[in-house]
């Protein structure tokens, strides 16, 4: 009996492994496949919604989920190869300089050869004369352009290293009174000013009210000045609308919750390491939905390194055959 | 406008040193609430709940009145009980506590009544309705940092006890804890509390 049971959980436990494995290879391919679309597409403009659809991930999380597995943005990473190819062009083509400028994307082949230069450490008409030189790979990932136009693969960064305290939580909709922001994140503060002072008023501070931050934009790829935020705080389901504060509700259902500790500023670098390592190697898929942010203590009164912050992700699960096994922790 | 912080202009009141250090504290207003019972279990958390509702209902209300911005100081807090004996030597359930919230001079009775009426009006902890507003004089006082979980504060009370026999003083009045990190998310071994207590020359 009991060696009959040993086995079953073996058995289990090993079902899991493998669909961990599925799971991260799918990640991986999916973004092989965008990588490929990008390369191929090095001369057009890329919006988010078709990258998002190729690597078929959520418009809502395309940006961390790639930079967290590549340690590049989509922009850094256009960028790069476009120098890559030039550096190719250079050696293997006749084309004036300005010409091969201009395919990578500057304005001068000033502007082209400072750069180049940066990176390289020689100017472009040195390298093209120089025929050992080659591009360096700065690419954390061992990502560089092809020329027989296919990338097959890429190392994901740093996997060992993920030790993220993750929990598993289902969570009830929530009605929320917000007041929006377009902006840098650290100027969110009016908005919150706005929410709270309309909010007192009303009693409607303190208790069980959370205060949550809804950012919809990724600040790796989005300008700063385009960056949207929500500032919300959970109210009752009878409330009335007050001032011109707006009312919404934070859909429910199954996220990945983790905390972050420490200033906000920093909350980028939890955020891709939340979607670029620990998501790829969980059984979880994210959801087609933002992710929000529950502030535990007060900014103003609080040091920055002691400030805690819960980011919930909406998450679902890759496979419905899965065993019902709930992960505390992944290491 | 100028935020008010009084746990930055009063810094030499919140000296948070790793060895004992006499300090003196003037008359201050407080946001004060009282109760009976354990650190951490219902009621009292319960008042920490009510005390902090009251706390920035009354900022913010205030904030869009135009009657100006402060920060919300440190939770500290005043422990006695109705027994001669030391604290530590008495059932926590049987503890007294004062919860306090330094708070500025110009915030009036009227900002209390108003606040409390409407956080009672949405349902919230009726203990809203015990929070008031009263000045305290600590006057002399020791003063410690201390690091760690709070049932291991004996340790440090007894330093700063030592320090004060030294000094030819004894620790009068209540102990008084204020609370710098966040019990609810810092783990006991990195938790930080002062440790505060009023002193008479022996």
């Amino acid at each position: 009996m009991a060696i009959y049971l040993w086995l079953q959980t073996k058995l289990i436990l090993m079902e899991y492994a493998i669909m961990r494995t599925v799971t991260q290879k799918s990640y991986l391919s999916r973004i092989v496949k965008t990588l490929n679309y990008i390369q191929t597409n090095l001369d057009h403009e890329l919006t988010l919604e078709e990258l998002a659809k190729e690597a078929n991930f959520s418009p809502f999380h395309f940006h961390r989920i790639f930079s967290g597995m590549l340690g590049e943005s989509v922009k850094e990473l256009v960028r790069r190869l476009k120098l890559e190819r030039a550096a190719i062009e250079l050696q293997t083509t006749s084309m004036s300089i300005l010409q091969i400028s201009i395919n990578a994307g500057y304005e001068s082949d000033m502007a082209f050869s400072r750069v180049f230069k940066s990176k390289v450490g020689i100017l472009p008409s040195e390298f093209r004369r120089t025929e050992h030189a080659r591009f360096p790979c700065s690419s954390k990932a061992c990502i560089r352009y092809v020329t027989s136009g296919h990338i097959s693969s890429f190392e994901p960064l740093q996997i060992k290293e993920c030790k993220m305290n993750v929990m598993i939580k289902d969570i009830n909709t929530m009605k929320v009174a917000y007041v929006s922001h377009q902006g840098p994140y650290q100027e969110c503060g009016h908005a919150w000013d706005k929410l709270c002072s309309s909010l007192a008023t009303e009693g409607l501070l303190g208790g069980d009210a959370k205060m949550l931050g809804v950012s919809y934009d990724d600040p790796d790829v989005i300008p700063a000045e385009d960056l949207r935020y929500d500032a919300c705080i959970t109210v009752p389901n009878d409330f009335q609308v007050i001032d011109d504060i707006k009312v919404q509700t934070i859909s429910g259902g199954q996220y990945a919750v983790t905390t972050h500790i420490g200033s906000y500023n920093n909350l980028s670098d939890t955020y891709r390491k939340f979607f670029g390592q620990w998501l790829p190697q969980s059984d979880y898929e994210s959801d087609d939905k933002p992710c929000f942010e529950v502030y535990l203590n007060d900014p103003e009164s609080t040091e920055p390194e002691d400030l805690v912050t819960d980011i919930y992700m909406p998450i679902i699960n890759v496979s419905q055959q899965s065993p019902a096994v709930k992960e505390n922790s992944n290491d | 406008m100028t935020k008010i912080d009084l746990f930055k202009l009063n810094k030499s009141d919140y000296i948070a040193a790793k060895s004992p250090v006499l300090i003196d504290i003037k008359e201050a207003i407080y946001l004060v609430i009282n109760g009976k019972g354990a650190p951490g279990k219902e009621a009292f958390n319960d008042a920490v709940s009510a005390l902090y509702a009251m706390a920035y209902t009354i900022k913010m209300t205030r904030k869009k009145q135009n009657k100006g911005d402060y920060v919300i100081c440190k939770l500290e807090a005043r422990y006695w009980s109705e027994s001669a004996l030391p604290l530590n030597q008495i059932a926590q359930e049987q503890w007294k506590w004062q919860l306090m919230i330094r708070t500025p001079e110009h915030v009036e009775n009227t900002d209390i009544d108003q606040a409390a009426q409407a956080l009672l009006s949405k349902g919230k902890t009726a203990s809203v309705g015990n929070v008031s507003l009263g000045k305290h004089h600590f006057g002399p006082c020791i003063q410690m940092l201390h690091i760690g979980a709070f049932e291991e504060e004996t340790r440090t009370i007894d330093q700063m006890y030592t320090f004060a026999a030294t000094q030819k003083l004894s620790p009068s009045g209540e102990h008084c804890e204020i609370y710098i990190s966040d019990p609810r998310r810092v783990p006991p071994e990195r938790l930080k509390t002062i440790l505060r207590s009023p002193i008479t020359p022996t």
